[in-house]
């Protein structure tokens, strides 16, 4: 007897699975948009998809969505890759000079217990309230995981793949660019995950604090014109932009970590 | 190649004496095994002929000259594979011919390959062997330079018995077209006295060694002939001998009842 799983195969079977993940949200609006249609609810603080669908549709048509994704992705790359390029460099230093890690990485630990936001305000004022500020902060937020990461990953690189490279005649610099490097490789990546991640959160408490365009501005004008729809549109966009930012950078360094046996990254 | 290992010591920073007044010597071409327990030192010894650590005391030379870091005649099989996980299995075997020309290093990986009974598998990754090809890769990484010295550090102690033997045969026929000299450390007594042309026995706190013998019959040896198991038991009853200097009424054949005598 055929075994219909197998018939399907294995990718067949996991679109499958993906999709159950989708059952209850689209059973959850549909529900809300019944509600609201059948004059239950007003809709007016939570709309329904319908409307939700027409406010993104009106967003799109005027280029306003386009626009402020743009901003906001902008302000996240920039800040992302200052705070990332920093963060594997500084890493890098402190993880294989122990002179380095005693000069500075107890100061980075201190800044690293300030509260992010409590930066907001002494860079608005060193900064002023437009881009520079903004980019800063993000920096912040996607320096520190990057950093640590970084830092841990060269102190834990196994001891005797570097003896391999030592005992085959590689001298210091090629124990780091053949051994060390691509053994720190899968938590840099990992590290520059969550540095994105928190680069977002950043993104979006600087975009709060002032902005005339932004996502994060969509928010606030949302609240001050009292348009839920507006402001759940652009949650939703960040939600998607988030995900995708997200995909992209584990595509990019997926032929990077194509050799590891556990933990594959997924999209 | 000649080692010679002269009157070395090796004491480490914690003041922990893991080696004292060691003498062993290995001409061109030769095997020499260096048996004993844990903590003889036989793993100290290994790294400080591979360079990775100097001596306290002593030298260790190679043909004529001394040796006081990593250098490029020797090649060195670990206890583990070590294989470099995000290198194939074919570039693994490069690695250790760095000093080739391209043409050269992969025209001997293949060769080297084959030789190990790897072919084909050069484009895979190196989690997708188990751990006896592992184990022979690494040996070919090792010899792909040619090297002049062999170190071989417990190579087969994690393998299973059958797969053992395997190796053993694998690096004695590859020893027989290449000859390098071979320095392997191990604590079977079965393995040293297959493999090697003279046997060292360490005893432990310090590593010392306590006596060195030859193994002079022809090879290929046969595990079965009664010569083989004569051989063995001369090589129990050093160790016996080794370990009843220090705890009498141990080991091997210190009481009447043991079966090995």
């Amino acid at each position: 007897m055929p075994d219909p799983t197998r018939e399907r195969g294995p990718d067949a079977l996991s679109h499958t699975r993906r999709l159950a993940g989708l059952i209850i949200p689209v059973l959850l609006a549909l529900a809300w948009e019944a509600v609201v249609r059948a004059g239950l609810a007003s809709g007016r603080l939570m709309p329904p998809p319908s409307r939700l669908f027409l406010t993104a549709a009106a967003l799109l048509r005027d280029g306003e969505l386009q626009t402020h994704t743009l901003a906001t992705l902008t302000r996240v790359l920039i800040g992302f890759g200052i705070g990332g390029a920093l963060g594997t460099m500084i890493g890098m230093l402190t993880g294989a000079s122990p002179l380095a890690r005693r000069l500075l990485d107890p100061s980075i630990q201190g800044l690293r217990s300030v509260p992010s936001l409590a930066w907001v305000p002494i860079f608005i004022l060193w900064m002023g309230i437009f881009e520079t500020s903004k980019i800063a902060l993000i920096a912040v937020g996607v320096f520190f995981p990057v950093y640590l990461g970084m830092l841990t990953a060269i102190q834990s690189v196994d001891r005797k793949l570097i003896e391999v490279g030592r005992v085959f005649g590689l001298s210091p610099l090629g124990i780091a660019l053949r051994i060390t490097w691509p053994a720190v490789m899968p938590t840099w990546v990992a590290s520059l995950r969550s540095g994105l991640g928190l680069g977002f959160m950043f993104l979006v408490a600087a975009e709060l604090m002032g902005a005339s365009e932004g996502l994060g501005y969509l928010l606030v004008d949302g609240q001050q014109m009292g348009r839920a729809d507006t402001i759940l549109v652009a949650m939703i966009t960040f939600a998607l932009l988030g995900k995708a930012a997200d995909s992209v950078l584990v595509l990019l360094t997926r032929p990077l970590l194509r050799w590891q046996d556990t933990a594959r990254i997924r999209l | 190649m000649k080692l010679t290992i002269n009157r070395v010591g090796k004491t480490y920073a914690d003041g922990t004496e893991a080696l004292r007044d060691v003498q062993v010597t290995a001409d061109s071409g030769e095997i020499v095994a260096v048996l004993g327990g844990s903590g003889c030192g036989k793993t100290t010894l290994l790294r400080l002929v591979s360079g990775l650590d100097e001596p306290s005391s002593g030298e260790i030379r190679l043909d004529d000259q001394v040796i006081s870091r990593t250098h490029p005649s020797v090649g060195a099989v670990f206890q583990e594979p070590r294989l470099l996980p995000w290198l194939k299995v074919g570039d693994n075997v490069e690695f250790g011919g760095r000093r080739l020309t391209p043409a050269e290093r992969r025209r001997r990986t293949e060769a080297l390959l084959e030789r190990i009974g790897l072919a084909g598998y050069g484009a895979r990754w190196p989690r997708d062997l188990s751990g006896g090809q592992q184990q022979r890769v690494a040996i070919a990484r090792a010899l792909i330079g040619h090297p002049g010295i062999l170190l071989l550090d417990e190579p087969f102690s994690a393998l299973d018995p059958f797969t053992r033997a395997t190796q053993h045969t694998l690096v004695l026929d590859l020893w027989r077209e290449m000859r390098p000299t071979i320095l392997i450390v191990t604590h079977d007594v079965d393995e040293a006295v297959f493999l090697a042309d003279r046997i060292v026995i360490m005893k432990p706190r310090p590593g010392r060694v306590h006596e060195a013998m030859s193994v002079d019959h022809p090879r290929p040896r046969d595990r079965l002939a009664p010569a083989f198991d004569l051989m063995k038991r001369r090589v129990m009853r050093a160790i016996d001998r080794s370990l009843s200097e220090d705890r009498p009424r141990e080991g091997f054949g210190a009481s009447n009842q043991s079966p090995w005598v």
